[in-house]
């Protein structure tokens, strides 16, 4: 039937914003108008909600008035995929089928894939960034790894901020000088970077990027040629990085 | 039954337990770790699941030494949680000082951190593999076989611990509650980060800070992880673990 994405502010109530379809545009809405349905479960949960049939029992015990409005509709399959990373959560992509029964497991990969992709556009939104696809593919794929959210979590507490604007200020920090996300988080831990929120509402790209001296604490400043403990597995980036 | 037959049904009984209410993922993948260590006789043990990009992502390490070893693997696709994840099927390397030509690095970082054996076992649900276990040793021996087959049956638990239930789960379901593993790991990782600056600790004691607070609340990891990390929440350190304002 389609596809719709729903974003929120601050992590509560979803608004739909996106949607393929008239059909699409109206199921998001009733998700909202009822406050019931996968996709308020989806980030609440942070993980994906994959209903094979809106007309089932589970469903009609999940979410009561939900279930039935969309089966009245005709609509069966209902999908959730969050948009966000653990305490950042900005939106939910929806799909709806009018049959029931599972996507494939290809299918739901490039859900998630697209996902993740949304939510480093709604992070670079944030900042004003514009990003190129490509560059957009690369970032969903590294955000993934421990220490971005490692130090977006010390961001979010140094600088009074949501995780959410924390992320993307080491994202926009990462895209003004033209160093990987990953290395930039490793010097955030380590204290040798220091990042300033004071644009935090989206005016200026890059925000106040300062390097800092190393501090006296010697563990804080890994030495050079040490392998970044903090990689979490990210094949393409590994893949460029053939050392000695 | 001898005592350690005794213990091994002991953990598997208390592996059980986590499976009704209030079950946390990344606690439980976490006692795994430890539990694996402990009664299969090595010296440490890291849980590996894949993500929607075919990526392993490293989910829990019994020590932080193992942690790091094990992230050799992930950063350079290589190593016996890759191999056993790819295969299917266990892996064993009786002495890793041998293994400078099947995982270059991973070998080298291992070595390094004193660990000369190591053991990786998938974790399957039928014709699915979630990820792998890994076990490390500082003994360069290969496993017997007993041993191997209670780390498989170890790696099961954790199988059917992130599947969260017993019976043979739909598909959906496995994809829903990886997807939530993985989600709450890097949700423990903002939590662990969001830590080190307002205790001005470093990331292991964080991490330990965090598990402590859970525990003495009797509180899921995770939601104490959100709670903190939205601001809802303070800890103020591990002797003082409180969420009350400082005095």
């Amino acid at each position: 039937m389609g596809a719709g994405l729903s974003m929120t502010r601050d992590g509560g109530i979803l608004e739909p914003l996106l949607a393929t379809s008239p059909e699409v545009d109206d199921l998001d809405e009733l998700q909202f108008a009822l406050g019931e349905g996968p996709s308020g479960d989806a980030i609440a949960t942070g993980a994906p909600v994959l209903e094979t049939d809106l007309a089932g029992v589970a469903a009609g015990h999940r979410w009561p008035a939900f279930a039935s409005a969309g089966a009245e509709r005709g609509v069966r399959g209902t999908f959730a995929f969050p948009v966000g990373a653990g305490a950042a959560k900005v939106g939910v992509l929806s799909v709806y089928r009018w049959e029931p029964g599972p996507l494939r497991a290809d299918q739901v990969k490039d859900a998630l894939v697209f996902a993740d992709a949304v939510f480093v556009l709604a992070l670079d939104h944030r900042r004003g960034l514009s990003t190129d696809l490509d560059e957009v593919i690369e970032a969903a794929f590294t955000a993934r790894r421990a220490e971005v959210h490692q130090a977006a979590g010390l961001v979010a507490a140094q600088q009074r901020i949501g995780v959410t604007d924390a992320l993307a200020l080491l994202r926009a920090h990462a895209y003004s000088s033209a160093v990987p996300l990953h290395r930039i988080a490793t010097d955030v831990m380590a204290g040798r970077l220091r990042l300033d929120s004071d644009h935090v509402d989206g005016t200026a790209p890059g925000g106040g990027g300062q390097i800092v001296p190393p501090p006296t604490d010697p563990d804080a400043s890994a030495p050079a040629g040490t392998p970044d403990p903090e990689d979490m597995g990210s094949p393409q980036a590994e893949l460029e990085q053939e050392e000695d | 039954m001898s005592a350690s037959d005794r213990r091994v049904r002991e953990v598997f009984i208390e592996l059980s337990d986590t499976l009704v209410d209030d079950f946390d993922i990344i606690e439980f993948l976490d006692r795994l770790a430890v539990r694996c260590s402990e009664l299969l006789g090595v010296s440490a043990c890291g849980i590996m699941l894949v993500d929607h990009y075919g990526a392993l992502n490293l989910v829990a390490a019994s020590t932080e030494q193992a942690r790091l070893v094990e992230l050799t693997q992930v950063q350079n696709l290589e190593g016996p949680c890759l191999d056993a994840f790819t295969t299917g099927r266990p892996v064993q390397q009786a002495d890793l000082r041998a293994a400078d030509v099947r995982w270059p690095r991973f070998a080298a970082a291992a070595v390094e951190a004193g660990y000369l054996a190591v053991q990786g076992i998938p974790m399957r649900l039928r014709d699915t593999v979630l990820g792998a276990v890994n076990l490390l040793s500082e003994v360069a021996e290969p496993l017997s076989d007993d041993t191997i087959a209670l780390g498989q049956a170890l790696a099961d638990a954790a199988t059917i611990g992130i599947v969260h239930q017993r019976a043979v789960a739909r598909q959906e379901v496995v994809t829903e509650q990886l997807q939530a593993a993985l989600n709450s790991r890097i949700l423990i990782e903002q939590a662990k980060g969001f830590l080190t600056h307002s205790l001005s600790v470093g990331v292991d004691e964080a991490f330990a800070v965090l598990r402590a607070y859970a525990r003495e609340n009797n509180r899921r990891l995770t939601d104490v992880a959100e709670d903190l990390v939205q601001g809802r929440l303070s800890i103020h350190g591990a002797d003082s673990a409180s969420d009350a304002p400082p005095a």
